[in-house]
């Protein structure tokens, strides 16, 4: 009996000195999806959630992470970036998005990601665990010259830490990302500054409705088409017909149509909100909104179809010369009372650390700041298919967490333990580096 | 018999005509514009010049006599900002009367964008030394090209006089005052050749900014002001060498300076409130007489004042900013737009009431009918009928200096006259008569329009 | 009308927010802003008051005497900084901000094309800056002369410029001036074919700006020359006035102040020593994102540093930025400030200003002073903003929270003591103005649908 609990005891000791097991002792916990408990240990076991509560204790050998006076909070997960396809956005060669062609539901971004790119360590030391990978559509949509894009392809949910892409994979493929066509020019007209607009020559007005009208329906005609032999396909190799070839666009179509993978629409005005739903119930597919500028009156509509929205930066100018200065500052709130769920994105590498205060600016102006932390935790996880598993602090889940000396959302907080699955992440990255260089320079 | 006599006489053409005597237009309303209106009068005019005007002036016994009963006569009228008569230069529409939203460097609506790239590829112009866009000593009276149908089609609107400016490039050089006859020598035309210099900030859209010097409205300010340094100093160093060569360097000549130092006034452009406030401080700065042309947001309440205070003249546009057609009903207008299209017609009546002296031009519009719509939105707008009628006559020659011989019916002046069935700018009214130094010309007949209407009056058309 | 009545109504038209100078803006009123915690920056923390009379701070205190017939405005549980000075912005500007064609193009002012129009000015307002230093682009070695601006928003252009501040001029250091050397073809910042302008390297670059300054002692030399004449009486011609030297004359004599954009190190210790040889001082490197690798030469220079708070790797020489680069700057000396370069992050300086303290563990008065009393040193107008202090300005913002905080708003902002942003205001106005343009586009409606003619003249 004793040889047995010395193994067992053994055993459990080896478990313990695995780096995914620990005890966060004594902190503070917000879970997003329940009450915060004061005081409180959390177990993490293999990687996950095992317990939490003022009673918790740590198993023999396991190591304890002193938390007094810390709080814990989910990692954070953003909604669109391009962490790992893209390192220095001015120079090219080192930019993976902006495939070329119309129609690319087969490309997929994970294999793409390159798990050692700086951005990860940057971003991760703020809290940020997990994120969207997508595959962003050409640069301007067309202004390089190429046709159009509708379909750039698959996006990927990852983690923010790991050896290799998948390692870091939580979801390989979790949308499909999709530019829908828009009549004229969309929004964000008043942000672009003149000189910039005046470099590339965009001067002058979209041209005429009638005209921007047949353009659109020739787009939205195309699109259409394609869904159409998506299905046909879907068809053909149901019934296994004989002389049946396997097409990777379409295979890649499947899970759309199945209503198995969401697609992510990109529509910025009332106006193409709305025309995407049309287009999301003629097809019969589950949609996701992205970047909308203005809701107008189409968040009765989203809700009742339950149609969730990837909301961009809210530190961002109005959309007019004319629109009221807070306009996407106050955008968020507007979603929330209309009952809609949304999540944030930075869509930029550089400010993806920053996820937490750009949400904070939507409290400034409205937003309940639980709901400003549920939108970068468990409201992403919930869009992403993924809430099983991640999102909040309730046991059974990963354990991608965050100790921070208070409110993440304020910018003073710092951040002391980051864990993604279990694992703690050593708070360093280049930038750090050359601080402490730098520091000790004589 | 007569009215045979008189189509013989006429169709023999030009040498005919000048050597004809007087002719007498009577039972006309005459509006002078210089004094009160003549209920019904004579106009007596000979050798190109109005040789009496009254209610009963003794007539000539080689008189011609036209019947104007039911008519008006006016004096001709004079568009105070042209391209007609310069080759190639078709009037630009382009931006006219639109934008002004975010700060947009002004285009103005008469001006031609400077060639880029010249057949020769000539390297780009890399600062003020290389004169870039540049032609300031060019006169528009040694450009004219009297094959310009514009010629006639602006005729038959009424007008009798253009101030034609050469209007490409930043100095794009002086305008000359024509009169529209229709003749071989074009220096027939030209009333005064030199009567100031066009300056325009236009830009080539899509030109890079790292295209030629100057690429930004700041480039072409400070080009502007670097000009006149220079010709105050290339001035300067002219005298004295002029005065004493011995030991001193000659001067470089420099036709652009040259230019320049021949311009006794200057043209700028100003659409924007903002622009007005900056030509105005400008020229100041540049010690030059100026008018401002465009003032598409002249209706603004600090507009006249500040006109009134450097006491500039300027020139409005009768493109007045319109609401796009057929428009994407979910992308609204700016409200400054809004404004410049609900308020931009009343610009003429708020400057008259200011005080400030102003004069319209055509700004493209060549059309007759169109022509008489844009100055009735004015006139619908609060601005009286004869001041409508100043703003295309008299006021255009005073600002030019040349109101000692045009822009009224006076005798002495010159037989600029239009004679119309109804009141100018109603829309029904027709120009019936052209008299252009003296010489009698027939509008165009108009394009068949609901209605129809064909071919007017008794005497049939002269030009060739 | 009571003052109290007569303010809050002038706001509202000025917070109507409708471009256009000539509103009529109350002279300056005396105001008592009372109950706040008032961060002066230079002083200290005051939980009390303040006394704003004619356009200037009067009183800073825990009890101050109210002047008769002030308007009091209550400011319990808000908090007042000094109005935000932001150092680098290119906002109100009429045109391209960038005359490229030339690599020197210090002929160019951006005096010239001022636009008190731009909403970006209204805009900044509601973000809390009362003061910018507008400058030209990067896209020249030398660019154009600069200028500083209060946000008077309703105010024409001359009125909008900073009285007394020193003029500027920009340099630019790195890959945007050497671009346009360097045209590339297909996906690339210029869309047409332009021939190329030296120069196409750091080296030419340095090249460039020694040759300018070269030419600019030349140029000195001869109207010292003709000057000296003049004093003894001669009458000689003048030298040919040359603005774009002339601009460079006012940098030898220390009447121009350098703002330099800079990235990598060994640029920014080139242009220190062009400075030197030139005897010059860089009032301030811009962006200066590798500046705390030289932070000692930065700072043995004289030189202030205006930088981001935590942009990096959009640009290649942009890889090595570090968020701590303030703090190091800080930590040796160097006078440091945070600016935005863009009409979107000029509206939350605070924020920015707030990640010092995260990144480096500057304290809360050195992060505040990063966008204030900072910026202002830099720009030499240190005298009359920057903090909160009796006699200087009455540029002042409200905020509804610790303005530190990413949780806070501005409330209202106050420039020479005139409120030129009222939130409040602003709201509650905002259904008139849309009942106003609403009127306008309903009147322009075509009454009914035209009918469609090919073309031609005067159809109707």
């Amino acid at each position: 009996m004793r040889l047995l609990s010395v193994l067992i005891g053994c055993a459990l000791s080896a478990a313990a000195a695995s780096n995914d097991t620990l005890l966060i002792r004594g902190a503070d916990v917000y879970p997003v999806t329940a009450a915060e408990q004061k005081g409180v240990s959390i177990l993490i076991q293999d990687g996950k959630i095992a317990a939490i509560g003022p009673k918790v204790a740590a198993p023999k050998g396991v190591r304890v992470v002193e938390a007094k006076g810390l709080r814990v909070y989910p990692g954070i997960m953003d909604s669109a970036t391009q962490l790992g396809l893209s390192e220095i956005s001015g120079v090219r060669e080192t930019v993976d998005t902006g495939e070329l062609g119309e129609f690319m539901p087969q490309l997929r971004a994970i294999a793409s990601v390159n798990s050692d790119s700086e951005h990860f360590g940057v971003a991760r030391v703020n809290g940020v665990t997990s994120a969207i990978a997508y595959p962003a559509g050409a640069a301007g949509g067309g202004r390089s010259g190429a046709p159009r894009q509708y379909i750039s392809g698959q996006a990927a949910l990852i983690h923010t830490a790991g050896w290799t892409w998948e390692d870091m994979a939580i979801r390989p493929s979790v949308a499909l990302w999709m530019r829908f066509p828009t009549v004229g020019r969309g929004g964000r007209g008043g942000a672009v500054p003149d000189y910039i607009a005046e470099m590339l020559g965009e001067t002058g007005a979209a041209g005429t409705y009638t005209e921007m009208l047949r353009t659109y329906r020739e787009e939205l005609s195309k699109l259409s088409d394609f869904f159409e032999q998506a299905r046909r396909y879907q068809k053909a190799r149901a019934a296994g017909a004989p002389g049946f070839v396997r097409d990777l666009k379409y295979e890649a179509m499947l899970p759309a149509l199945e209503g198995k993978l969401p697609v992510v629409i990109s529509a910025e005005m009332p106006r193409a909100i709305h025309d995407a739903i049309e287009f999301a119930e003629k097809q019969n597919i589950k949609i996701v909104i992205l970047g909308p500028v203005e809701l107008g009156n189409t968040g009765a509509e989203l809700k009742k179809n339950n149609i969730p929205l990837i909301l961009g930066k809210v530190l961002a100018l109005p959309n007019t010369e004319d629109d009221p200065y807070d306009q996407a500052f106050t955008l968020p709130v507007e979603a929330y009372k209309a009952g809609v769920k949304f999540a944030f994105g930075t869509f930029e590498n550089q400010f993806v650390r920053n996820l937490p205060y750009e949400a904070a600016a939507a409290v400034a102006f409205g937003l309940p700041q639980e709901e400003a932390l549920k939108a970068i935790t468990i409201n992403p996880a919930e869009i992403w298919g993924v809430a099983g598993e991640m999102g909040s602090i309730e046991p059974g889940k990963v354990a991608d967490l965050m100790v921070t000396t208070g409110d993440p959302l304020e910018i003073q907080t710092e951040v002391k333990h980051v864990y993604v699955r279990g694992r703690e992440i050593e708070l360093a990255n280049k930038q750090t580096r050359l601080y402490e260089r730098y520091s000790n320079r004589q | 018999m007569r009215k045979l006599v008189a189509a013989l006489v006429v169709c023999c053409g030009f040498a005919l005509a000048d050597s004809m005597g007087a002719i007498a237009i009577r039972n006309a309303k005459i509006v002078p514009v210089s004094g009160p209106v003549i209920s019904k009068g004579t106009v007596i005019i000979r050798n190109g010049l109005i040789e009496a005007v009254g209610e009963n002036p003794p007539l000539p016994p080689d008189a011609w006599i036209v019947d104007g009963e039911g008519m008006t006569v006016y004096p001709g009228l004079i568009d105070a900002l042209s391209t007609v008569g310069m080759p190639g230069a078709a009037p630009v529409a382009a931006t006219a009367g639109r934008g002004g939203g975010r700060g947009q460097t002004t285009t103005p609506p008469v001006a031609q964008p400077a060639p880029v790239t010249t057949t020769t590829a000539a390297p780009p112009a890399r600062g003020p030394e290389d004169r870039p866009n540049t032609s300031s000593w060019v006169l528009a009276a040694d450009e004219i090209q009297a094959t310009d149908r514009r010629i006639e089609t602006v005729r038959g609107a009424g007008f009798t006089t253009t101030v034609t400016y050469p209007t490409r490039g930043i100095f794009a050089g002086q305008g000359s005052i024509l009169d529209l006859v229709t003749s071989d020598r074009t220096g027939d035309m030209v009333v005064a050749p030199a009567v100031g210099q066009y300056i325009s900030f236009t830009r080539t859209p899509g030109a890079s900014i790292f295209g030629s010097f100057p690429s930004s409205l700041m480039g072409y300010i400070a080009y502007v002001r670097q000009i006149y340094l220079d010709a105050e100093h290339y001035k300067l160093v002219k005298d004295a060498y002029a005065r004493n060569p011995r030991g001193i360097e000659r001067p470089a000549y420099d036709r652009a300076l040259e230019g320049v130092l021949a311009s006794k006034r200057i043209l700028l452009p100003a659409n924007r409130l903002v622009e007005v406030d900056r030509m105005l401080r400008f020229a100041a700065e540049l010690k030059q007489p100026a008018i401002l042309y465009g003032m598409r947001e002249g209706y603004r309440p600090e507009a006249a004042p500040l006109l009134k205070k450097y006491g500039a003249p300027v020139l409005v546009s009768l493109k007045w900013s319109e609401a796009p057609r057929d428009p994407d009903p979910e992308a609204v207008e700016t409200m400054r737009n809004l404004q410049n299209i609900d308020q931009g017609p009343s610009t003429p009546a708020l400057l008259q009431k200011a005080g400030v002296t102003f004069a319209f031009y055509t700004d493209g519009i060549d059309q007759p009918r169109e022509l008489q719509r844009a100055v009735k939105k004015a006139l619908d707008a609060g601005l009286a009928r004869e001041d409508a009628i100043r703003a295309l006559t008299l006021s255009p020659a005073e600002i030019y200096g040349v109101s000692d011989r045009m822009g009224s019916i006076e005798a002495g002046k010159i037989a600029n006259l239009v004679v119309t069935k109804g009141e100018l700018f109603d829309a029904n009214t027709r120009v019936e008569m052209i008299f252009v130094d003296g010489k009698q010309y027939k509008p165009a007949p108009e394009p068949p329009q609901s209605g129809g209407r064909g071919q007017v009056g008794e005497t049939p058309e002269v030009n060739r | 009308m009571k003052t109290r009545i007569r303010i809050a109504v002038l706001a509202g038209v000025a917070a109507l927010g409708w471009p256009g100078f000539g509103l009529k803006i109350a002279a300056a009123e005396t105001i008592v802003i009372q109950n706040a915690t008032i961060l002066t920056v230079t002083q200290g923390t005051v939980h009390g008051s303040l006394v704003v009379k004619d356009g200037k701070i009067a009183e800073v205190g825990e009890k101050v005497m109210v002047p008769q017939g002030a308007d009091i405005m209550d400011a319990a549980g808000q908090y007042v900084i000094p109005g935000i000075i932001d150092c680098h912005s290119h906002i109100a500007v009429d045109g391209s901000v960038n005359e490229g064609s030339t690599s020197v193009s210090s002929m160019v002012d951006i005096r010239d094309v001022i636009n008190p129009e731009d909403i970006a000015i209204y805009r900044a307002l509601a973000g809390g800056v009362t003061t910018a230093n507008i400058l030209h682009g990067s896209a020249n070695a030398i660019g154009g002369k600069t200028l500083v601006l209060k946000m008077r928003w309703g105010k024409d252009a001359q009125s909008m410029i900073f009285e007394g501040a020193v003029p500027g001029i920009k340099f630019a250091l790195g890959e945007n001036p050497k671009r346009a050397g360097n045209p590339p073809g297909g996906r690339g910042f210029s869309v047409q074919p332009v021939t190329a302008r030296y120069p196409a390297t750091r080296m030419g670059v340095e090249d460039t700006i020694r040759e300018a300054l070269n030419q600019a002692k030349s140029y000195k030399a001869d109207w010292d020359a003709y000057r000296a004449k003049v004093a003894h009486g001669e009458q000689p011609i003048p030298p040919r006035k040359d603005l774009k030297l002339e601009a460079l004359e006012e940098v030898l004599e220390g009447k121009r102040y350098v703002h330099a954009h800079c990235y990598v190190a060994d640029e920014i210790l080139m242009l220190l020593r062009v400075a030197d040889d030139y005897g010059f001082k860089i009032r301030t490197l811009q962006h200066v994102l590798e500046g705390y690798k030289v932070a000692d030469e930065i700072k043995a220079h004289g030189a202030g540093a205006s930088t981001f708070s935590d942009w990096w790797a959009y640009k290649e020489e942009a890889y090595d930025a570090i968020p701590y680069n303030a703090a190091i700057l800080q930590k040796k000396g160097v006078v440091v400030s945070l600016n935005s370069d863009d009409a979107e992050l000029m509206r939350h300086l605070n924020t920015e200003a707030a990640k010092v303290m995260k990144y480096g563990g500057l304290s809360e008065t050195e992060a505040l002073a990063m966008v204030t009393i900072n910026p202002a040193r830099q720009l030499g107008i240190d005298k009359r903003v920057g903090s909160i202090e009796p006699g200087k300005d009455a540029d002042l913002v409200i905020y509804d929270k610790y303005p530190l905080s990413d949780y806070a708003k501005v409330e209202k902002v106050l420039i020479d003591g005139t409120v030129y942003f009222d939130r409040d205001k602003e709201v509650s106005g905002r259904p008139a103005k849309e009942l106003e343009k609403k009127k306008l586009i309903d009147k322009q409606k075509p009454s009914e649908p035209r009918p469609r003619t090919g073309g031609g003249r005067g159809s109707e």
